[in-house]
């Protein structure tokens, strides 16, 4: 069955995976790290990137074991007819409510700090719009897009660093190693639980890619590359802001970029800067997308995915206002319910399939 | 009223721009439909304000013990 013809190259992917790793990851992660682990966070950052090198080598080995297969397919292939589109169903829901709650993340994130006399759902519907349209114009449009944003977001990465290296204040991280192991590492499942745990949603994306072998290499030095990134940001927010307001605000990095002065003059730039953020969310938003709407269209063996991606993106739109009540729910959801939510399905499903898959292939 | 009026609106023009394509794939247009319907619905009742089960809400019902379970394990 062929759903989208469009092939993306080794290249490609790794970009993707890149801008994916980073997406909404570096707006709203120094805050979960430094509220887990203090001056401590770029620790649990990189505790975190370890522990996100093992998940995506999971996803790899998945992936070799099965070339040429969705998500879906290897649920099918897996576990049977009818589990294995049971557990599809549970991939499709994932990856909704996956799309939905960043979109509600872009939509609080403009709301507070540039449209705010704007409605919510308006700002949502304009980013659910351009999200449609990339998904409808086909995986090849969207991966060449990443390519043609990734230069952008490179250059805006490093003005931010080298305009904000002269305010660094190095005592802000000492002491170093006061939290202790246990918070490190609670940081450390954070930050990979939002960076690399949702790299399971690109199984709708791997069949695509038309030399594997290549790819997997690229995926761990990308995803390395943009869990570093996010690290050197959270560094940054610890090093500027100092621990206790960075765990307070909601979107730490961008008062981090509000800081940026140099001779009182090159300031007030975080508009500008907030298209890193734009950009990235951009790319997660439409990776949980186009998960969703070619799943759910391969379940229910359609001819093209193209057709339902208007009425999915009403319902996106519809459901990034109902997913979090205020911000305080989204809190209270973020820090509790998810961490278990995304182990199961991002961890445990795959390690299941693939020793499923080894007992197979030996019986 | 003007909202409602521009969502079916909005809906019309996808059906119009999606149906054409369809002809011929039952199945498609099934879901395709059905789909549209209960999106529009879910819009109309999100901005009357008319109360929409969250399904966070209920993942949290399966999730939240083992989440405060693994909290206390790192406290």
């Amino acid at each position: 069955m062929t759903l989208d013809n469009g092939k993306i190259n080794a290249r490609q992917l790794n970009v993707l995976v890149f801008l994916y790793t980073i997406g909404t990851t570096v707006l709203v992660i120094p805050a979960g790290l430094a509220s887990a682990a203090k001056q401590d966070a770029w620790l649990g950052g990189l505790a975190g990137i370890v522990i996100g090198v093992i998940v995506l080598g999971l996803y790899i080995a998945l992936w070799r074991r099965y070339p040429g297969q969705t998500f879906v397919g290897i649920c099918e292939a897996v576990l049977g007819r009818w589990l294995g589109t049971l557990l599809s169903i549970v991939f499709v829901l994932y990856s909704l409510i996956g799309a939905a709650t960043v979109l509600f993340y872009v939509g609080n994130f403009y709301n507070i700090n540039f449209l705010p006399r704007t409605p919510f759902l308006c700002i949502t519907a304009l980013f659910a719009t351009i999200v449609v349209m990339g998904v409808r114009l086909g995986l090849e449009t969207i991966a060449r897009t990443t390519e043609l944003m990734l230069p952008w977001f490179l250059i805006l990465f490093v003005i931010l660093v080298a305009t904000l290296a002269p305010s660094i204040e190095a005592d802000r991280i000492r002491p170093v190693f006061e939290t202790g192991w246990r918070h490190i590492l609670w940081a450390g499942f954070t930050f990979s639980e939002t960076a690399f745990m949702p790299i399971v949603f690109l199984f709708a994306v791997f069949p695509k890619v038309d030399d594997g072998a290549r790819a997997w290499k690229g995926m761990y030095i990308t995803a390395l590359a943009g869990g570093l990134c996010v690290v050197l940001v959270s560094l940054l927010c610890i090093l500027i802001l100092g621990p206790d307001i960075t765990s307070r605000n909601m979107f730490p990095s961008y008062a981090l970029v509000k800081k940026i002065s140099i001779g009182n003059f090159f300031q007030r730039i975080e508009a500008a800067l907030a298209g890193m953020w734009f950009i990235t969310t951009y790319i997660k938003t439409t990776f949980y997308f186009y998960g969703w709407v070619t799943s759910l269209s391969e379940i229910l063996k359609l001819k093209n995915y193209r057709s339902i991606t208007l009425p999915c993106g009403f319902i996106l739109v519809a459901l990034s206002v109902v997913v979090y009540p205020d911000v305080v729910y989204m809190q209270e959801w973020d820090t509790v319910v998810y961490p278990p939510y995304i182990w199961a399905f991002c961890v445990a499903v795959p390690v299941l399939l693939w020793l499923a898959g080894l007992l197979r292939k030996r019986s | 009223m003007w909202i409602v009026a521009g969502l079916l609106a909005a809906a019309g023009i996808c059906a119009a721009t999606e149906i054409p394509s369809m002809v011929g794939h039952k199945k498609d247009l099934w879901v395709f439909s059905v789909l549209l319907v209960l999106a529009i619905a879910l819009c109309i009742a999100v901005t009357q304000k008319v109360p929409v089960p969250n399904p966070l809400d209920g993942i949290a019902a399966i999730f939240r013990p083992i989440g405060k379970l693994m909290i206390r394990m790192f406290e």
